[in-house]
């Protein structure tokens, strides 16, 4: 499986090379920029792939530096972890960069395997990211097929609510609950209520009730 | 020849050596006054004791008066030349008596020279003939003062208030110098004085049958002077030598300090190449264990890794340059290369912090004359505060200016101007003083050492407000070096 692409971003040209050359020869696929505004323009454009990846970039750039660069790509929505490199382990940065996320905070002469162990850190909960943003976008559009009257009795069922407390408090006839019932469950494909519940609270629907202090 | 006239000549002769020696270090160094009294003075001397040899060997009555007439104007040199003396040298005169006594004595010498014989003497009516050092000289016999000659007594009377004042003034001071000075300058230079008063009082009252004589006494305020302008280059040689020790002390200090704001940038530009070397070297010792290395990429490698290494090399070398070097080393320099070296030196640091780095420097500009290393942290001192000034603020524009231009008199002048918040301008005095510091993490060094290196440029360097009204600007002059312009 493609693990990603690493996109290195250090206004440093010998450094830049440097470390493209070394991250290609162990096999990862790297796109490099001088600037922050240089990756942010490739990554809208139409050539950036949606596949997994992370950004290697130096704290210190003229234009964007490597915080800001951070900010920008959260702000566009884009989700890349971020791995930072710097000529001196100044901790403002080093703690502003983990509060915002970053995967790593590294000096530019750190051990190659601290260095791999980050990328292939950040490229891991990349790919884990997306995952579950796939896994929840399917949920999403599962859910997205029930009718408005089945989602107010799903809601009930999840919260263990009996067919008769249900027809009650809807105002229906118990038979029809029924019917909603067995139309939720042919819709998402699910076979118990336990499964119904577990699937609801992965989508993310419905608060469980607030229980009432003993 | 007569014992008087030798000894009277040797005695001209030797205050006229003096006022040869001590008027050739006044026009060498303007500063002391005290060189240009002792040298008035010493001339005085001279002149006063032609004066008197002349009215010990006067025939006639007429002649005596011709020479006691001629003898007031190296007298009131002489006593003006004294009176100026203590005054400079003691530092404790009171300005306005000084003032009185010159213009009473100026008026008594201009009265001198309106009446006859002389300003206090309505007529000399006889002469008498004593035997002085083994020949028969003229002294005055009979004479009719006139009542303005209590005027002269009162002045000089004046004189002697004057230095007995200045010397007690310094004298409560309390140090061991302040009063050795006293002592030494208000005995030397006051006792004479009131021994010729006294005695030439006494020889005008018909008191004692002697000749008129001021400048035996005054050989001795002549010597004291001497001798305490001499112990005073000495003392100043001494003084000049500890300060360029501690000037050189300082410097170093300063430049310990600048290389501390240093090693942050410095430390930045450093790990650019060495990181790219432990990069490249990974990267080839992938290809390395690969069944068929990549020559070509190998061979680009290495030569990168070659190129950095000189790149670190360099950023070595600067720093070593700074450390090193401890006495003033004065070159011809462009002043555009100096500013930009600076600038590629603070860089990352002002990329880090976003503050803009701009200079102008006047077409033509002229070569200046110092030390680079010495006026590299002056730059490096002013730039720096630019910036940490400029983070305070909040606004958007940072920006450093540095602009370099000719100046009147061959001087160049350079100007820091930050768009920081600026200080209120009852404490831009205040940044030079050592300690005195804005900033949390300052030593408060900087300006007072970037002052001393300037100082010892012969230049200048002062704060004021920037001429927007916004942030502060720092101006320093230098002098351009003698010849081509860069």
């Amino acid at each position: 499986m493609n693990p990603g692409i690493v996109y290195v971003v250090d206004d440093d040209p010998s450094f830049r090379t440097a470390l493209t050359r070394m991250l290609t020869a162990t096999g990862l696929s790297v796109q490099s920029y001088a600037s922050g505004g240089d990756l942010l323009t490739h990554l809208s454009s139409d050539e950036a792939t949606a596949g997994p990846g992370c950004v290697l970039a130096d704290l210190r750039m003229p234009g964007l530096d490597g915080l800001q660069l951070q900010e920008a790509c959260a702000e566009a929505s884009v989700g890349l972890p971020f791995v930072f490199l710097t000529g001196q382990g100044d901790v403002p940065s080093a703690v502003s960069a983990m509060r915002q996320g970053a995967v790593d905070f590294l000096d530019k002469c750190a051990p190659q395997h601290t260095l791999l162990a980050a990328v292939g850190r950040a490229l891991e909960r990349d790919a884990n990211a997306r995952a579950s943003r796939d896994r929840h976008e399917q949920l999403g559009r599962r859910f997205a097929g029930l009718t408005e009257r089945e989602r107010e009795v799903l809601e009930q069922v999840v919260h263990g609510r009996m067919n008769k407390q249900i027809a009650a408090a809807l105002g229906i006839h118990e038979r029809t609950v029924k019917l909603h019932r067995s139309a939720i469950t042919t819709k998402l494909g699910v076979r118990s209520v336990a499964e119904l519940t577990t699937l609801a609270s992965q989508a993310g629907l419905f608060e469980a009730p607030r229980q009432p202090c003993p | 020849m007569s014992l008087v006239t030798t000894l009277w000549s040797m005695e001209a002769a030797a205050a006229l050596t003096l006022a040869v020696l001590y008027g050739v270090v006044w026009t060498v160094d303007r500063r002391n006054l005290a060189n240009l009294t002792l040298c008035v003075v010493a001339i005085a001397m001279a002149a006063a004791a032609r004066t008197e040899v002349g009215m010990m060997h006067a025939g006639t009555v007429a002649e005596y008066g011709e020479w006691v007439r001629l003898c007031y104007l190296p007298l009131t040199f002489a006593l003006v030349g004294q009176v100026v003396f203590v005054d400079q040298y003691l530092g404790t005169g009171r300005r306005w008596l000084l003032w009185t006594i010159i213009s009473v004595r100026l008026m008594i010498l201009a009265g001198n020279f309106l009446t006859y014989p002389t300003f206090a003497w309505r007529a000399v009516v006889s002469l008498r003939h004593v035997p002085f050092l083994g020949e028969q000289v003229s002294v005055v016999g009979a004479v009719e003062l006139s009542p303005l000659q209590w005027l002269s007594v009162a002045s000089n009377v004046l004189i002697v208030l004057f230095i007995a004042d200045a010397a007690l003034r310094l004298w409560r001071r309390g140090s061991p110098e302040q009063r050795r000075k006293a002592l030494v300058a208000g005995g030397g230079v006051g006792v004479p004085l009131v021994a010729t008063i006294i005695y030439a009082q006494s020889v005008v009252l018909g008191l004692a049958p002697l000749p008129l004589l001021v400048t035996p006494s005054f050989l001795v305020t002549m010597i004291v002077m001497a001798v305490e302008l001499s112990r005073g280059f000495l003392l100043y040689r001494q003084t000049r030598q500890e300060l360029e020790e501690l000037r050189s002390e300082l410097t170093r200090a300063g430049r310990v300090t600048a290389l501390g704001q240093l090693a942050t940038a410095l430390a930045h530009e450093l790990s650019q190449p060495l990181g790219a070397i432990l990069r490249n070297a990974e990267a080839a010792e992938i290809h390395l264990n690969s069944p068929s290395p990549d020559l070509e990429e190998l061979r680009a490698i290495v030569s990168d890794i070659r190129k950095d290494d000189r790149r670190a090399g360099d950023v070595i070398d600067q720093m070593r340059a700074l450390i090193r070097r401890r006495t003033l080393e004065m070159n011809p320099l462009p002043l555009s290369e100096l500013v930009q070296d600076v600038m590629s030196l603070v860089h990352s640091d002002a990329v880090a912090r976003h503050v803009a780095l701009d200079y102008v420097v006047a077409p033509g500009l002229p070569l200046v004359s110092g030390d680079r290393v010495h006026l590299s942290q002056v730059l490096l001192n002013l730039i720096m505060n630019g910036m940490d000034a400029i983070q305070t603020s909040p606004g958007s524009n940072k920006r450093v200016l540095i602009e370099a231009q000719p100046r009147e008199e061959g001087k160049v002048e350079v100007a820091v101007t930050d768009t920081g918040p600026g200080i209120p301008p009852e404490a831009i005095a205040k940044v030079f003083d050592p300690f005195y510091t804005t900033k949390s993490g300052g030593l408060g060094m900087g300006l007072p050492i970037s002052r001393t290196i300037i100082e010892a440029h012969g230049g200048r360097l002062w704060a004021e407000r920037a001429p927007s009204g916004r942030g502060l600007t720092f101006r320093f002059t230098l002098f351009q070096a003698q010849g081509a312009a860069s």
